[in-house]
């Protein structure tokens, strides 16, 4: 056999898997979100729609543009919040930081935790029974003493948004260490003997060498937080009502729930467009020439 | 302008002592270099009168004030690093420009100052450049401009030359010393080469293992070194040290030769220090002691010969015109006006 076919025959098995487990789904998801695509209706993932589903998306669902609004301010939200707490860190760990060595290893517990994990146990933690945080603030803040957090809307928002940010900190506190290692220390030295503060230091220095690498940092995160999914769907399950509910849980629920598989794999391929915006802005910059 | 002054300064990290109870006085316009091999704690000694480093115990004094306290924003020194330490998102006018911002220099005076500082280091013409345009002699001569833009108290200069190419750092280090003598400014300058040291210092300290071996002119490190450290680590190449013991007024090699009529008590122990350029070569049979050339090199300006001294193999400097082959024999005289005695024991110099 030709070492030229044979090539060809060797990735075949690695070509297949990918077009079964990933390229397959896409089409049929594409294919789907054109159909009537009911799950309780035969014949109907054959139906053909046209663009009915995505209009319908837009001009006759208020919970497609909660969940729209849910999930941007989430990520908004989530993406502030974890980079600044994860920048923070990261200059105290950095080499040269004030705390280094072992408190970076405690720093990586919560990624090792998966995010429904992540999930239970704050809904367990913010139990208004015996949910430890929930006694905590309530010491705390006597306001806080009474309410019920999951139970109201912007409290059950707040607690996603902080287990969140809990979760993902370590990871972009590492990403962010890497980075500020790779500021050279004689730049910061320079500025600090031709007079500048600490403060000046990091905004004129260490902040734009650290620049590309937070860039993607934010992009990274931005894309994590678009698809949040299992720690919603662990903590509130997009409650109290559809407070906070994100796209994917959106999605999951029509097409799981509901079994409206048509109109959910439309929705699914609507936030493929912001993904491909971020996914190109990361290409960019991790491959970028300099 | 002003005097710089390190009482008892130490540095420890944990057992390590990088800088041992030192105290120096450094005068106003002084060009002072720190010499050492690495390690030594020039460049920590420096590190802590610029502040990025706090000495575990001493005082640092910069003219009537001590700073140990101060930041190194406060100390009102300017730095040029080893590695440039240029920022690099910057252009070369804004890295001049530095030191003036941040100290609050009004707009106004900004661009004639870098304008000059670049002038006076032949720079006019990269200002809009980033530095990762420039060649690194280029990057040197920024990281001097954004030092001598200000008019510090002192400079400080951490092996400013040591990654420039060998033909580069003879160019520069000209330009260096020209430059200081025009701004008379007290500079520190940390080097591990002692042609750095000789040529642009107006006194030298040499240090190892964190202590000062010898504070002195170039002439004195060079004429009178203070110990065997001193002695061996000055001169290129570097002095020879020969083993043996004073008996009857004479030095006497551990193989029994009789050498030189040295002016010293009888002493069983003893080094006898020699440099190339102080033995006189000639031919076989003509001078003091007939040796065997090991080796024979012509560098253009000089020839040198290493030869075999009975277990000991030693470096004389020869006439550039002078031409011999391994194994032939050659005739060494010893000047008996400049040679050095140390204690093999302390290391230091036996003087008559």
């Amino acid at each position: 056999m030709r070492d030229n076919t044979l090539k060809y025959l060797l990735v075949l098995p690695a070509v297949f898997v990918v077009f079964a487990t990933a390229i397959w789904p896409l089409i049929e998801s594409l294919r789907l979100s054109f159909t009537v695509g009911r799950l309780n209706r035969p014949g109907s993932l054959d139906q053909y729609l046209g663009w009915e589903n995505f209009t319908w998306a837009f001009s006759q669902e208020p919970a497609f543009w909660n969940s729209v609004w849910v999930t941007a301010i989430y990520t908004v939200l989530t993406v502030a919040l974890t980079t600044l707490f994860a920048l923070g860190l990261a200059m105290l760990l950095a080499p040269g930081g004030k705390f280094r060595s072992g408190v970076q290893t405690l720093l990586i517990l919560p990624f090792a935790m998966s995010p429904a994990l992540i999930g239970v146990s704050f809904r367990f933690m913010f139990n208004p029974e015996f949910g430890l945080f929930d006694a905590f603030f309530g010491v705390m803040i006597p306001p806080l003493a009474d309410v019920s957090w999951l139970a109201d809307p912007v409290l059950a928002f707040a607690v996603c948004v902080m287990a969140d940010v809990w979760g993902w900190i370590p990871f972009l506190t590492l990403v962010l260490i890497g980075g500020l290692a790779s500021v050279p220390q004689d730049t910061i030295e320079a500025a600090q003997v031709d007079g500048a503060s600490g403060w000046r230091v990091f905004k004129d220095v260490t902040l734009p060498q650290l620049a590309p690498v937070l860039a993607v940092v934010i992009i990274l995160k931005s894309i994590f937080s678009l698809k949040t999914f299992d720690q919603i769907f662990m903590l509130t399950n997009g409650g109290p009502g559809t407070a906070t509910q994100t796209l994917s849980h959106y999605i999951y629920f029509n097409g799981m729930k509901y079994g409206q598989i048509g109109y959910a794999a439309s929705v699914a391929w609507l936030m493929v467009i912001p993904m491909i915006f971020l996914t190109y802005a990361y290409a960019k910059f991790v491959f970028r020439k300099d | 302008m002003a005097e710089v002054s390190l009482k008892n300064l130490t540095k420890r990290w944990g057992d390590f002592i990088g800088v041992d109870n030192q105290s120096l006085e450094i005068h106003d316009r002084e060009f002072l270099v720190l010499l050492g091999p690495s390690g030594c704690g020039k460049t920590t000694t420096m590190r802590m009168i610029a502040g990025l480093e706090d000495p575990t115990d001493g005082e640092i004094w910069i003219g009537d004030r001590m700073v140990n306290d101060d930041l190194p924003k406060d100390r009102d020194v300017a730095m040029v690093f080893q590695n440039y330490g240029l920022y690099p998102h910057m252009t070369i006018f804004d890295n001049i420009a530095y030191p003036l911002r941040v100290r609050g220099t009004p707009k106004s005076e900004i661009e004639p100052r870098v304008k000059k500082a670049a002038e006076q280091v032949e720079l006019t013409e990269f200002l809009h450049r980033k530095p990762k345009a420039l060649s690194g002699g280029q990057r040197q001569r920024v990281a001097l401009a954004r030092a001598i833009v200000r008019t510090p108290k002192v400079f400080l200069m951490d092996e400013p030359l040591s990654n420039l190419d060998a033909k580069l750092r003879v160019t520069m280090r000209a330009e260096l010393k020209h430059l200081s003598r025009a701004l008379k400014i007290t500079t520190i300058y940390v080097t591990h080469d002692q042609i750095e040291a000789m040529t642009l210092a107006d006194r030298v300290a040499v240090m190892k293992n964190g202590i000062i071996q010898q504070l002195g002119t170039p002439d004195e490190i060079y004429n009178d070194p203070a110990n065997l450290f001193v002695a061996g680590f000055i001169g290129s190449p570097a002095m020879n040290l020969i083993n043996g013991s004073v008996q009857d007024g004479h030095f006497v090699t551990t193989g029994g030769t009789k050498l030189v009529p040295v002016s010293a008590p009888d002493r069983p122990d003893v080094v006898l220090g020699v440099r190339a350029d102080d033995m006189r070569v000639s031919e076989e049979g003509q001078g003091g002691i007939d040796v065997r050339i090991y080796a024979f090199e012509n560098t253009g300006e000089a020839t040198l010969l290493t030869v075999q001294w009975g277990k000991q193999r030693v470096i004389a400097k020869g006439d550039r015109h002078l031409r011999k082959d391994q194994d032939d024999m050659v005739s060494i005289t010893l000047d008996p006006d400049h040679l050095y005695l140390f204690d093999p024991e302390t290391g230091n110099r036996i003087k008559s």
